[in-house]
């Protein structure tokens, strides 16, 4: 055996040896589900196919969202591990379109440190095959949800700046717009009724539907939220707060120290989420860890820790979290924990003959 | 091969006003084979094969490298493909088919004036309405390149392929990303552009393909022809 495929059946043993179920989900997949919860953004990577009637279908491209719609499917609440190795296909600019990627995925487990302590190891076992010790970068939503939560601002302005996290551009985009809101005095406004009435002419007048779309309604109340919101300064404190908030990045333990400071300074609590990072940090071992404060996957379901680890070239080898929110948008009615990692095979390999 | 193709606008306005503007630089570009033949040739230019194609068709040849240089629009070639304005060089504007790619709301969307309005109604579309937000478009992968700087995920195009602005009113999408000139096709339809909604401006470029083989005696041929028309040289 070579031993490029000495590693690939280690690999393999390790995905079998997690006591778990190994999931196979078909290489055609509906596409639908993926534009639903990704967006655009990620269906331009996509490899679509049309059927007769004009659905359209994709090749796998990942494998978290066929395991967790059968999960859901299949009723069961219980604690369930799915771990997975195969071929997924992305439209890549560099690089074969199909590829193998494998990860792990631990759903309702009952205690989420465990669950999230066991991706950790697996990610770690995985890449030690290859000889590997990568930089681990941490990333806290649940910390930010905290501290965003507890900062002193306008109600209407948190689901904004929540929005832009994980978009360093966007984030920023809107700190220097709130920082720059002028004091104007504020324009006396038509009522609620009369703006209604407007738009509703307006959109008879266009052959806009009045109930398809957003409703004469909901654009009178934004267009008064908007203006009620430009009059609602962000205090500069906590625009200072966020800005500080966000340049804290670097080596993990004096990451935290600053955030805590930070936190005492503001007199804020932010001593739970910042304890369950901590609990973490002896499963990465020996890896170079930093934590960046700006850091999330742009997918709202991200919760609590998430994490990537990178190889010699900045390489995004592994990459996860805890994603609590994801089963209740795939359709499950009642929250579930969950929490997993995706490896990247290829790049396992490559760095080896880099 | 050290001979130059170069496609030029098969059809129309776009093939008239390309052929004036070389002819107005001495290069007259005739057709023998008469209106329904694909080849043509400049006068007193022998290394230079002329074809005529689909101005879209330029664009997808021209970063594949199957041609040479060719005559199109700067939103085709963003348009074509992600890689595609990498894949080319713009060697001049040609001063003429100006047109905005831009980001068109209702006009009776009073509360959305600006990029970032539209980001905060698509981050809560979902919730309200059981469903995303829908763009009409024939320009997906500017759209979707241009929507991704901005920050904003939540969203699905449907493509259009004709008659984009009357989407909103059909039911079809919510708003458009379409192209225009002056705007008044979309003001037409009650459709208002953002206050920062020009994504991309687009004008006739003569365009240079970097994929296409370049020996070194076909670009000097190629560079003495961009001198001749006042362009940037390879």
């Amino acid at each position: 055996m070579t031993n490029a495929a000495m590693r690939r059946a280690q690999l393999e043993a390790l995905v079998e040896a997690q006591g778990g179920c190994r999931a196979i989900p078909p290489l055609l997949l509906p596409a639908d589900p993926y534009f639903d919860l990704a967006g655009e953004e990620f269906g331009r990577r996509l490899l679509l196919t049309t059927d007769l009637v004009g659905a359209e279908h994709c090749l796998r491209p990942e494998f978290t969202l066929p395991i967790v719609r059968d999960y859901i499917a299949d009723g069961t609440r219980q604690p369930a591990a799915f771990t997975y190795l195969g071929p997924i296909f992305r439209q890549r600019e560099t690089g074969p379109a199909e590829f193998d990627q494998a990860g792990i995925e631990l759903l309702a487990q009952p205690d989420g440190d465990v669950a999230l302590d066991q991706v950790f190891t697996f990610a770690r076992a995985s890449l030690s095959i290859y000889g590997l010790v990568p930089r681990i970068r941490l990333g806290g939503v649940g910390l930010f949800e905290a501290l965003l939560v507890q900062a002193d601002m306008p109600d209407a302005w948190r689901p904004r700046i929540r929005h832009r996290f994980g978009h360093t551009e966007a984030m920023e985009r809107l700190l220097a717009r709130l920082e720059a809101a002028p004091d104007a005095p504020r324009q006396e406004q038509p009522s609620r009724d009369v703006l209604i009435e407007d738009v509703t002419a307006r959109m008879v007048s266009t052959g806009l539907s009045l109930s398809e779309g957003r409703t004469p309604e909901e654009i009178a109340d934004r267009y008064l939220e908007q203006q009620a919101l430009d009059a609602a300064h962000v205090p500069a404190k906590t625009l200072k707060l966020l800005r500080d908030y966000f340049a804290i990045s670097g080596d993990v333990l004096s990451a935290l120290r600053q955030i805590e400071a930070l936190a005492e300074s503001h007199k804020l609590m932010l001593g739970a989420p910042i304890r369950a990072i901590r609990r973490h940090l002896d499963k990465l071992g020996e890896a170079q860890v930093s934590f960046d404060a700006g850091f999330s996957p742009r997918l709202d379901y991200y919760t609590g820790i998430v994490f990537e680890m990178t190889g010699r070239d900045g390489e995004v080898l592994a990459s996860g979290g805890q994603y609590d929110r994801l089963l209740e948008r795939l359709g499950a009615t009642t929250p579930i924990a969950a929490s997993g990692c995706a490896l990247w095979v290829d790049r396992l390999e490559a760095e080896i003959s880099a | 091969m050290t001979g130059i193709t170069l496609a030029v606008p098969s059809k129309g306005r776009l093939e008239e006003l390309t052929r004036e503007w070389f002819a107005a630089r001495g290069l007259t570009i005739s057709r023998p084979g008469g209106a329904r033949s694909y080849l043509g040739v400049i006068e007193g230019e022998p290394d230079v094969t002329v074809r005529f194609f689909p101005a879209s068709e330029i664009a997808r040849e021209l970063i594949r490298g199957n041609i040479d240089i060719g005559v199109t629009g700067r939103d085709l070639i963003h348009e074509t493909s992600e890689t595609g304005p990498d894949s080319v060089h713009f060697a001049r504007p040609l001063e003429f088919g100006h047109a905005d790619v831009v980001i068109a709301v209702p006009e009776a969307w009073i509360d959305v004036t600006h990029l970032h309005d539209l980001a905060d109604v698509a981050s809560d579309f979902r919730s309200r309405h059981k469903r995303w937000l829908r763009i009409a478009t024939k320009y997906i992968t500017i759209t979707r390149q241009h929507f991704a700087r901005a920050g904003i995920a939540e969203y699905r195009i449907v493509e259009s392929l004709g008659a984009t602005e009357a989407a909103p009113a059909s039911g079809v999408a919510d708003i458009v990303v379409d192209i225009t000139s002056t705007g008044s096709t979309l003001a037409a339809n009650g459709l208002r552009v953002l206050d920062d909604g020009v994504m991309l401006k687009s004008e006739a470029n003569l365009i240079v393909s970097r994929t296409a083989d370049w020996p070194d005696e076909k670009k000097r041929k190629l560079n003495s022809l961009l001198a001749q028309l006042d362009a940037v040289p390879l």
